[in-house]
């Protein structure tokens, strides 16, 4: 396929051209990195042709400014907005693999890229599920398959001709432009969660049964339940698709995988996926020091979702630490050995991270909601979109039993914070941190190999249980070394290595 | 027909003097619970006449149904003592007015978690031994448990009928055989002397040994027989007594006593001619219904018997008047009111196993004393479902002070510690309740030495706790109890409907609750796990789940699984290298096998992290051959900063080597827990630090840098030191006759069983045969060997070790490695395990 319609390379000029925008930011994904340059160059050439075909309206339209992005601080399926805002740039245009969480500030414009797949054996694979069982079917599919949608929608339409038809829906992508501040007008909704799109279709997955999610949208017949379809997924197994089976982790679910031209049924792993989280969530109600990661500066309504953690966290009785970098890996969490918990603020499809490799597991929001909630259950529903969370306020049944909690890891009762009545006494408490951790060090001097993970109640109190607390204030040495000048400059080039560099 | 009243059994509580808790333990089907019912019988719950018959005790139905005892239940008793019974008596009393609260506990050792939550809340034991099978394993272990308890022991040898009816043994033959069984019972009580407890050995003649026929209701001790005969004989009853038993010979003909058999035809051992003589004679008669004869003998006696009985014939005339004559319930409560310990009298020797504080603290001195005006120390012993479904009494007994409704009580629980807020609650005694029989009675308050049922804190204790005052902030708790078996038997369960999750969460949670030993867990694969000691225990505990728990929901159970354990056979083959992701730090690490018996002596807490350096070092040194220098650079014990492992600092001049510990402790906690073969936890390795080098900046060498890469060090480490599988191995130990020794030891040579021990019973056709038995085989095995015995063999299985398998888990294809994959595949990891590449970096 030519980089031409790969990269829609017509449509994107035309974007930037009608919305009059002078920079652009163009983010890649690593893996579509090789063709930037074609791609900005192939970009260029047709906003010029553009240009002077319009030129008699207004000639003096500066020439735009196309900027290439790559390796993004967050996932790559995020539009990086901070990215862009260093070259201010007015508007992005997102290559590759994306989850189409609306963004915060900045418009859009999506390429979903095209992959290649043969119509007829999907539209086979497709009749041989809807056919003999006569179930409802919903297809849904990876974006990059949006292009052939429509062919395979006739042409199943064909093979079906005049016989009873089953009952297959589609999925429709949402759309390709996303416009925040055109939709922050359209719904001037609760500070900004929904930041709506062209078409004014609202996210939230449940809307007088219209669904949505990653990006694709569809719409059930009155009456019916999502429990009665069978989704038929086509594209390779990646987030979108785990994001697909855990949301709706109560139907049939099979893949068709374009690129082997095979269906896989076999979901055991997926399942095992959802059971894990379970573990996660039981593990993370232990916790009593949680760390909120901020795996996105970009997504709408990130700053609620993180104020809303906090809220949640501390009214359960907890200690919260925010945390912002990069994309997290394991040397990175493990610097914070004090969280026995992280939470991972970001877009759907890279919350889920399977933290086998972390010393504290990494939950969701909404397993996080689950966790801290008293009196909130795993029900086996699961939201990945924190953006779903918001609006289903947290805090509705707190019908608090007086029972203690029951720790399934522990295999018994644990203490817990009584929300009501102790206020005075945290308070308190507070007051007296740090008389007692100081208190805790003096004990503890004895035998410094009690370090128990998970009994500090804060970052303080761990510090104290910990052998080694940072610089020896009984330094031995009372005499002050001399002093010496150090290195400056940059890291790039040290101004003593510029000279040298210079000599030679 | 209740003899008495909740204010009168109430009223009898104060006499802290007249009041005796004890519990009945014995082997498996030895008939505690049967004696209980005839004990329980006298107190006047139950008719008379159905005793024997109904299990009293035995309050489920599938207690009645399998014809064991599953749990343990308490019950009050009442028994009124004559002024002439009560003469010899020299201890402390207060009228003549006794109250007996006992707990009849289970045999089969499944359940012997029963029984030490039992034991800990009693003073005395009623040790109940089978006169034909006698001393059997489960005897040994719960009279051990209760010595370690120090619980003061008294005998019975049960099932007299059956020397009489069955087996038709003569007096001499039957004399042997009981001297055998105390003789045998002695030996192991002498082996658990405990000098504040004094001599805990049980005689005959001193009354200390009761013999009974639960089944028909009646027993007798010595002294009855001695009372009958000091007046004929005109000895006192002391006298009389020591002449019952022992190498004392009685010939009518010469009316003279002998040391020593005179070979006369008349010539009968004291015990035989007086004792055993005359009861086979009266049983004899009856059962022959030669009932003329019996009435004069039974006036003779002063035995009167109510017309109705008169009319009944064989075994139940036999039954009615031997009850009459010598009736189980006042030879047994007499026994128990004479010598074992009042609450008062036993609380002062047992304050300091009880009291984890300080002795001579007000608490302490309230235990000791048994001080009704003290504060409150009381502890919860195990939690009893109530009829209301889901909630539970908590069941224990009151040390010191008194608990009455409405009090406010602090809950400390398993892990508390004195001083901060862990595991404490402070809440209300909604009612406190006393058992008698199947009825709870409410009562206001309840004084020290007592059993209780307390309502409304079952929310806040899990399965045990130390209850005392509100304002007594400085109390320390009761000591936990330590259990004999271990729960290594674990099934996965899920519900079958999804949506049943919070059902099956509600469910395990009052699982945990019920049973002092099962734990109910979550695997890291997001599976709920039931543990149990053995395979009877979960397959009640599953029953138990799914039928009250849950409500009836059904649940889906997968095969029983064995957790296994991880350690290396020998000395890593090198020093191992990992790199830091930043590739600025370095640590070498090695891998040895811990020294044999140390890991147990981790286990049972002789070594730990919180000894005091210089005890450890000198134990380490004399008993395991460690350098003195070393034993001061234990760095720290893992899984859990007290499991059986551990990392020894052995570099020499490092830079920094103390900002890392922590981080190298926090990597090794992580992967001692979970093993580099099959994420099982580690066992018996001990981690040895080489060399480290860090980057001169501290922040290239933080926790980030250095916890990962100490996890992956000790993996490489472990795998270059010959990784082994441990399996749980029980031991198992077998009786049967002589006939059924082929199928037992075919059955066990399937089950890659081994016998190390086979020994017949003296003055019986059985064999004691002790196997050890992986515990991954067990399954099932005692209904094979039932069948392949002709139900003549009855195993009871207890853990006993970790032993190593000898296939390597690296060689694709052996034994270990394929359970290494199923583990792997069960928890859903990678098949394939890890390879050393991925953890060793080259320099």
């Amino acid at each position: 396929m030519d980089l031409e319609s790969n990269y829609e390379i017509a449509p994107t000029a035309e974007f930037i051209q009608s919305n009059k925008f002078t920079r652009v930011a163009l983010q890649f994904p690593d893996e579509l990195l090789k063709d930037a340059v074609r791609v900005v160059s192939a970009l260029r050439a047709k906003l010029r042709t553009l240009r002077e075909s319009n030129a008699e309206q207004n000639d003096d339209a500066p020439e735009v400014g196309l900027f290439v992005m790559a390796d993004t601080a967050y996932g790559s399926c995020c539009v990086d907005e901070v990215g862009a805002s260093h070259v201010d740039a007015d508007a992005v245009v997102h290559y590759g693999h994306t989850c189409l969480s609306p963004t915060s500030t900045l418009p859009a414009f999506f390429v979903f890229g095209k992959t290649p797949i043969s119509v007829p054996d999907c539209v086979k694979n497709l009749s041989h599920y809807a056919f003999p069982n006569g179930r409802r079917v919903l297809v849904l599919f990876g974006l990059d398959y949006a292009h052939s949608i429509q062919n395979i929608r006739e042409k199943f339409a064909e093979v079906c001709g005049a016989e009873s038809k089953p009952e297959v829906q589609y999925a429709n992508v949402i759309c390709s432009v996303m416009n925040p501040s055109k939709g922050r007008k359209v719904s001037n909704k609760v500070q900004g969660t929904s930041g709506s799109l062209t078409d004014n279709n609202s996210f939230g997955t449940v809307s007088a049964n219209t669904y949505s999610i990653g990006g694709l949208v569809w719409k059930l017949p009155e009456g019916h339940k999502m429990d009665d379809y069978l989704l038929f997924w086509i594209g390779s197994n990646n987030s979108a698709f785990a994001n697909i089976v855990l949301t709706y982790n109560g139907c049939e679910i099979v893949r068709y995988d374009a690129s082997e031209c095979s269906m896989v049924t076999d979901l055991s792993q997926q399942r095992k996926i959802l059971k894990r989280r379970y573990y996660l969530m039981e593990k993370a109600k232990d916790a009593n020091i949680v760390g909120i990661l901020v795996g996105t500066l970009g997504v709408a309504g990130y700053l609620n979702m993180i104020h809303q953690m906090k809220v949640l966290i501390t009214g359960a009785g907890k200690k919260v630490y925010t945390l912002v970098m990069g994309r997290p890996n394991p040397a990175k969490l493990a610097n914070f050995p004090e969280c026995d918990i992280f939470i991972y603020v970001s877009c759907a499809q890279t919350a889920l991270l399977d933290s086998k490799e972390y010393l504290a597991p990494v939950i969701t929001p909404f397993e996080a909601m689950l966790a801290f909630n008293r009196g909130c259950q795993w029900t086996g529903e699961y939201v990945m979109e924190f953006r779903d969370l918001i609006n289903s306020s947290p805090v509705e049944s707190r019908n608090f039993s007086e029972e203690a909690r029951f720790s399934f890891l522990q295999g018994g009762y644990v203490e817990d914070f009584d929300p009501q009545g102790n206020g005075t006494e945290e308070d308190k408490e507070g007051a007296l941190a740090l008389a007692n951790a100081t208190e805790k060090v003096l004990q503890l001097r004895d035998n410094p190999n009690s370090i128990v993970k998970g009994t500090a109640k804060s970052g303080a109190e761990f510090l104290a249980t910990r052998s080694y607390q940072g610089l020896d204030i009984h330094y031995d040495g009372s005499l002050p070394e001399p002093y010496f000048i150090g290195r400056s400059g940059r890291a790039a080039g040290y101004e003593d290595e510029k000279n040298g560099h210079e000599k030679s | 027909m209740v003899k008495f009243t909740a204010e009168e059994l109430r009223r009898i509580m104060d006499y802290k003097h007249n009041i005796r808790n004890m519990s009945v333990i014995a082997h498996v089907d030895h008939g505690k619970s049967t004696l209980t019912d005839s004990l329980v019988a006298a107190a006047g719950i139950i008719a008379q006449e159905v005793a024997g018959d109904v299990r009293m005790t035995d309050t489920r139905a599938d207690e009645a149904e399998r014809g064991i005892t599953i749990k343990s239940t308490g019950i009050s008793l009442y028994y009124e003592m004559t002024d002439e019974a009560l003469k010899s008596y020299k201890g402390e009393r207060n009228g003549n007015e006794y109250l007996i609260n006992l707990i009849d506990s289970p045999g089969h050792v499944d359940f012997s978690s029963e029984v030490t939550a039992a034991l800990r809340i009693t003073d005395g034991a009623l040790v109940v031994v089978d006169c034909i099978e006698g001393v059997c394993v489960q005897t040994e272990t719960v009279l051990r448990q209760a010595l370690g308890e120090r619980i003061r022991p008294v005998l019975t040898v049960n099932k007299m009928d059956r020397c009489f009816l069955e087996l038709q043994v003569d007096g001499e033959e039957a004399y042997q055989t009981f001297q055998r069984v105390i003789e045998n019972a002695n030996v192991i009580m002498a082996t658990y002397e405990d000098p504040l407890l004094g001599d805990v050995q049980v005689y005959p003649e001193k009354g200390t040994v009761a013999f009974s026929a639960g089944l028909h209701g009646w027993a007798f001790t010595l002294t009855n027989f001695a009372k009958m005969y000091a007046s004929k004989f005109g000895v006192d009853e002391s006298k009389m007594m020591e002449r019952l038993w022992g190498e004392n010979y009685f010939d009518p003909a010469t009316k003279k006593w002998t040391s020593k058999n005179t070979g006369s035809a008349t010539c009968k051992r004291g015990f035989v001619q007086f004792c055993y003589e005359p009861i086979k004679q009266i049983i004899n008669t009856c059962m022959n219904d030669q009932k003329d004869k019996l009435w004069p003998m039974l006036t003779k006696l002063g035995v009167t018997m109510k017309s109705d009985e008169k009319e009944l014939m064989g075994k139940g005339l036999m039954k009615r008047v031997m009850q009459t004559w010598l009736p189980a319930s006042s030879a047994l409560l007499e026994m128990m009111i004479f010598h074992l310990p009042s609450p008062s009298t036993a609380q002062r020797y047992r304050v300091e196993n009880l009291y984890e504080g300080p002795l001579d603290d007000q608490y302490a001195n309230a235990i000791r004393n048994c001080d009704p005006e003290g504060p409150l120390m009381l502890y919860v012993s195990k939690m009893i479902p109530a009829s209301d479904k889901g909630r539970f009494f908590a069941f224990g007994r009151v040390f010191a002070g008194k608990v009455q409704t409405g009090l406010k009580v602090r809950i400390m629980g398993p892990n508390f510690v004195p001083g901060e807020k862990k595991d404490l609650y402070v809440k209300n005694v909604q009612r406190t309740v006393i058992w008698m029989g199947k009825k709870q009675e409410t009562v206001e308050d309840v004084p020290c030495g007592n059993t209780v049922a307390l309502v409304g804190l079952d929310q806040f204790i899990t399965k045990n706790a130390t209850l005392t005052n509100e304002k007594e902030v400085d109390a320390h708790p009761i000591r936990a109890m330590k259990f004999s078996v271990s729960p290594v038997v674990r099934v996965a369960v899920q519900c079958k409907v999804a949506s049943d999750l919070p059902k099956l969460v509600e469910g395990l949670k009052r699982l945990a609750k019920s049973d002092p030993m099962v734990v109910c867990s979550i695997e890291e694969s997001g599976e709920h796990i039931i543990a149990g000691a053995g395979e009877l225990h979960l397959e009640i505990c599953l029953k138990d789940l799914q039928d009250d728990f849950m409500g009836g929901a059904e649940i889906i159970k997968s095969d029983p699984v064995v957790s296994f354990r991880e350690t290396v056979l020998e000395k890593s083959s090198r020093t191992v290298m990992s790199k830091s992701p930043n590739k600025h730090n370095r640590l070498y690490m090695e891998a040895r096998p811990l020294e044999e018996g140390l890991p147990e002596a981790i286990d049972d807490g002789r070594i730990g992290p919180r000894d005091d350096p210089k005890i450890r070092s000198k134990i380490l040194a004399e008993e395991f051959g460690w350098d003195k220098d070393l034993a001061k650079k234990i760095w720290c014990f893992g899984p859990e900063t007290t499991g059986p492992n551990m990392v020894v600092d052995m570099c020499k001049g490092v830079q920094y080597l103390n900002e890392i510990k922590d981080s190298v402790v926090a990597g090794f906690q992580w992967a001692s827990k979970e093993g580099a073969l099959a994420e099982e936890n580690m066992r018996g390795i001990c981690f040895e630090v080489c060399d480290v080098v860090l980057h001169a900046d501290a922040i290239h060498r933080g926790g980030g840098q250095v916890i990962p890469t100490a996890r992956r060090v000790i993996y490489a480490s472990q795998l270059t030191a010959k990784p082994r599988l441990l399996e749980p191995v029980y031991l198992v130990e077998i009786q049967a006759p002589e006939q059924a020794l082929g199928g037992i030891y075919s059955v066990l040579n399937q089950k890659r069983g081994h016998v190390f021990e086979e020994m017949q019973r003296p003055g019986t056709p059985l064999y004691n045969i002790k196997a050890y038995l992986p515990v991954i085989e067990s399954f099932g095995f005692s209904g094979q060997l039932r069948a392949s015995t002709s139900g003549q063999a009855f195993p009871q299985c207890v853990f006993d070790h970790w032993e190593m398998m000898s296939s390597d888990p690296l060689e694709t294809g052996s034994q270990a490695s394929q359970l290494v994959t199923d583990i792997r595949k069960r928890k859903g990891l990678k098949e394939q395990m890890t390879p050393l590449s991925e953890f060793e970096d080259k320099l």
